[in-house]
């Protein structure tokens, strides 16, 4: 299943930069379609399309300086200062300050963050925290630290759909958001004039719209990959860039790290990759994917139902509550877990994520952003509560990290999943950021006036 | 007679001696490629291998242990057994046999890799007891190269930068580079190229998402740099010293000299749009005809004497002007966006290298020639471990550059010259 990982990963990293090259056209609207809310976070289409953070990952997830230029720390990482960049505008026209910066980021970050406090000093922006933050300036990429102007030069509230991305947006109604190309972009206006995002669309639906060309970049969720290959669509797909996972609550009956060991020995990941996700996933035990550590095979994959059993040592435990993020075939992961805990004794029970705002199981998706395997470690941990931050930046200190946040069985790694998106014959030059998500900002379309 | 004969002998057993010779320099030659070719062999894995052992036996003290190595790295199986045999190697000489059978100790090593680097795992067993111990490996750069037949192009490599390179000027003993919002100066010293000084251009306008650049040696040791709305003068000296480079730059609409190896009578300047990534069409002086924007244009000897604009618009097409008359010209399909005219002395003398259009699977380089208004290819594609992103002229024009930029992003500066059959 690696292996087949690594041809993706290869096939989508190798021949998108390295393909021939025709100088990109500028011009043209291009059409994307999507199943979700644009503006859902973490993956959103539309917010890196509106928004861009203090810092990037470049397709390689390596950091990149954006909205800031430059940022330098202390010797323990625990004060940074970001500087910004000149002359950068709001799509609104008002100027980026450290001070709007920190208020999307007060926003963007009410608790958990990886900072204790952040203010804006001049055109700097500090972070300060009393734990050691080696890994700022790459969680600054990631989707939830976007930045968007909340107060405008007038005093009012922003609508929060105002950044200083490469599109601004034109108008949203009837489920189409439209985007414009922003002319004084800092990065350079896009080659597309507009975007089109048609949002809430079955994935069925957007395939045909593909087929007809109504349609130029549509969704290609892993389960359907090989339906895809199989329709011959010119599909894009990503390493690992989603882990499901299984967040077990560490209150009640699961206090007990026995009881959570227990759950994580009695999932069946083999099936869930090779029957719900169509073997298009990798069945993990791991936090980060072996593409990023090279390591995730210390971390055994196999269910042990006897194993189950024993830690459980025949204790009685009330039902559990299990609760979803997200629908189809997450729903049908979900139900299999339930079955796979019910083999080893215990009792799950599907609630509503809205009527329950604390189950004791939760399924969710959680986004693999970026290429710095410690920075990684430390956005996914953090996401289930606990920031596992490695000692280190040597291999054996990140694995040491993981190994400790695992052994608490709190987040249950399950499969790792790419990202994939089928493109129309006039898109060119598409490729996919490290989280996954496509730059369209970056593509063209070939039949550009 | 005699003399013949005894003179026939002497050659004889002169050539016998000499034949001894050159075989026993054979031989002795074979021997000395085997043992260096061994010692290619093993070299790469020796470090790795002893940092391990020493961890291993860190972990399990003086002993006996069951060794296992599976691969899931792109190491070749070929080298395993040469890894596992150091690996036994160095065990033994920090007092960890290895033994032949099941021991109680066993040691699981794991030659892995990610997207970075190859790491070796070991996963060392003391009865229910896993300790591991890893030791990550430099990743390998493999050189891909391969040069066409029949007119044959071939590439080297003068310079590579993890900053994009828009252009680059070699002066006497050093680079000039051009980067988007930077002119660096380099020399090259034994160890390879030194940054000797960086000059910001001062752009004041957002950058093109496909910018684009030139430089130009204006004699002596003076250059010019065109950037979108900018342009830049500076001057190297052949002392590397750092205080000799200087540039200075200022906002600027002005046309961009063409770069293609001159042959019109009068220069001709091309205005350049700043807000996108091509020429507008617009020429100075006027050569008489409209002109569609373009993205690249060069001036191809023809030979009836003269020279005819070839110039590739837009649109995908590329036109010749000619006489105050544009016309189409047939089989550039495969061409991309950049190309240049070298005056190799090949062939008819003169010949066009195009860069891959995007329908190809990899970017290539390849020279045409245009007896009329088709072009006939004149050398296989040159594969190119990338993207070319820019393609120029050298002064001289004999030969041209090539901006490549790799999977990994990093850019790499080539010379591309013709080499007749």
């Amino acid at each position: 299943m690696f292996r087949r990982f690594a041809i993706s990963f290869l096939i989508t990293m190798v021949t998108l930069p390295m393909a021939a090259r025709t100088r990109p056209h500028y011009g043209g609207t291009l059409h994307v379609e999507t199943e979700g809310d644009p503006w859902q976070r973490p993956d959103g289409i539309a917010r890196r399309l509106v928004f861009d953070g203090l810092t990037t990952l470049d397709s390689r997830g390596t950091v990149q300086s954006a909205l800031a230029t430059g940022w330098e720390t202390d010797s323990g990482d625990h004060r940074w200062q970001f500087r910004l960049r000149a002359a950068v505008h709001f799509h609104d026209g008002s100027p980026l300050t450290a001070t709007a910066v920190v208020q999307s980021l007060n926003l963007d970050c009410p608790a958990n963050c990886p900072w204790a406090t952040v203010r804006a000093v001049g055109s700097i922006v500090v972070f300060t925290s009393d734990a050691p933050m080696p890994n700022l300036p790459a969680l600054l990429a990631g989707d939830q630290f976007l930045i968007a102007l909340t107060v405008t030069e007038d005093g009012k509230a922003s609508n929060g759909n105002i950044g200083t991305g490469p599109f601004q947006v034109a108008s949203f109604s009837n489920e189409l958001l439209a985007l414009a190309a922003n002319e004084t972009c800092w990065q350079g206006r896009p080659f597309a004039d507009a975007i089109e995002i048609h949002a809430h669309r079955p994935v069925h639906d957007q395939w045909l719209d593909l087929s007809i060309g109504r349609a130029d970049v549509v969704e290609v969720p892993a389960e359907t990959l090989r339906q895809a290959q199989q329709q011959r669509l010119t599909v894009l797909v990503s390493p690992p860039a989603t882990l499901l996972g299984l967040e077990v609550a560490d209150t009640g009956t699961l206090s007990n790290p026995m009881m959570r060991a227990a759950i994580a020995a009695s999932i069946d990941r083999s099936a869930l990759s090779n029957v719900i996700f169509q073997k298009q996933g990798e069945a993990t035990a791991s936090l980060l994917p072996q593409s990023l550590t090279g390591f995730s095979f210390l971390f055994p994959v196999d269910r042990d139902l006897n194993k189950a059993h024993e830690l459980r040592g025949g204790l009685n435990t009330p039902t559990l509550t299990l609760s979803v993020q997200g629908d189809g075939t997450m729903k049908l992961a979900s139900q299999r877990i339930a079955l796979n805990l019910k083999e080893a004794g215990f009792n799950a029970q599907e609630v509503n994520p809205g009527g329950t705002p604390h189950a004791d199981l939760m399924l969710r998706m959680i986004p693999l952003e970026g290429g710095e395997p410690s920075a990684v470690l430390e956005s996914v941990s953090r996401s289930a509560g606990t920031a596992a931050i490695p000692a280190d930046a040597s291999s054996a200190s990140l694995y040491k990290a993981e190994r400790d946040f695992l052994e608490r069985h709190t987040l249950i790694p399950l499969v790792d999943l790419p990202k994939a998106y089928a493109t129309g014959a006039r898109v060119r030059d598409l490729a996919l950021h490290a989280d996954g998500m496509p730059d369209l900002a970056g593509a063209s379309l070939g039949d550009a006036p | 007679m005699r003399n013949d004969i005894i003179r026939a002998n002497e050659i004889r057993a002169e050539t016998m001696m000499a034949m001894k010779l050159i075989r026993w320099a054979v031989m002795g030659l074979s021997v000395l490629m085997a043992l260096r070719s061994s010692f290619a062999t093993t070299s790469p894995w020796e470090q790795p291998a002893r940092v391990l052992a020493e961890q291993i036996a860190v972990i399990l003290g003086p002993g006996q242990a069951h060794l296992t190595i599976r691969n899931l790295s792109g190491i070749s199986n070929d080298s395993v057994p040469t890894i596992r045999k150091l690996l036994e190697q160095d065990l033994k000489a920090r007092g960890v046999g290895v033994a032949e059978d099941e021991s109680a100790n066993s040691v699981r090593v794991t030659l892995s890799e990610n997207a970075r680097a190859r790491l070796w795992v070991a996963e060392v067993v003391e009865g229910n007891v896993t300790q591991v111990a890893m030791v990550q490996l430099s990743s390998d750069e493999e050189q891909h190269a391969k040069t066409a037949s029949g007119l044959n192009l071939r590439k080297e490599a003068l310079f590579r930068s993890n900053e994009p390179v828009l252009a680059a000027l070699e002066t006497a003993n050093g680079l000039v580079v051009l980067e988007p919002e930077q002119i660096v100066f380099e020399t090259q010293g034994p160890d390879g190229w030194h940054e000797q000084s960086r000059v910001s251009v001062g752009q004041r306008r957002p950058l093109s998402r496909d910018p684009r650049g030139i430089l130009l040696p204006e004699g002596g040791a003076a250059f010019e740099a065109w950037l979108a709305g900018t342009q830049c003068t500076g001057s190297y000296e052949p002392s590397p010293a750092p205080g000799q480079w200087t540039a200075s730059c200022q906002p600027s609409d002005d046309p961009w000299p063409m770069t293609q190896f001159e042959q019109a009578a009068v220069p001709v300047k091309a205005f350049f749009n700043g807000a996108r990534n091509y020429f507008t069409g617009v020429l100075t002086p006027n050569i008489g005809v409209d002109t569609q924007p373009f993205y690249s244009a060069a001036w191809f000897p023809r030979a009836a004497g003269g020279a005819a604009l070839v110039v590739g618009s837009i649109d995908g097409k590329v036109r010749m002007i000619e006489n105050g008359v544009s016309k189409q010209i047939a089989g550039t399909r495969d061409w991309g966006s950049d190309f240049a005219v070298i005056h190799s002395g090949c062939g008819a003398g003169a010949q066009i290298v195009a860069s891959g259009s995007g329908e190809a699977a990899g970017d290539s380089l390849r020279a045409y020639e245009l007896p009329a208004l088709e072009v006939i290819a004149a050398s296989a594609p040159l594969d190119v471990s990338g993207a070319v992103m820019t393609f120029w002229p050298a002064p001289d024009g004999k030969s041209a550059f090539a901006v490549v930029r790799s999977a990994a992003n990093e850019y790499e500066v080539d010379r591309v010259s013709a080499l007749c059959n």
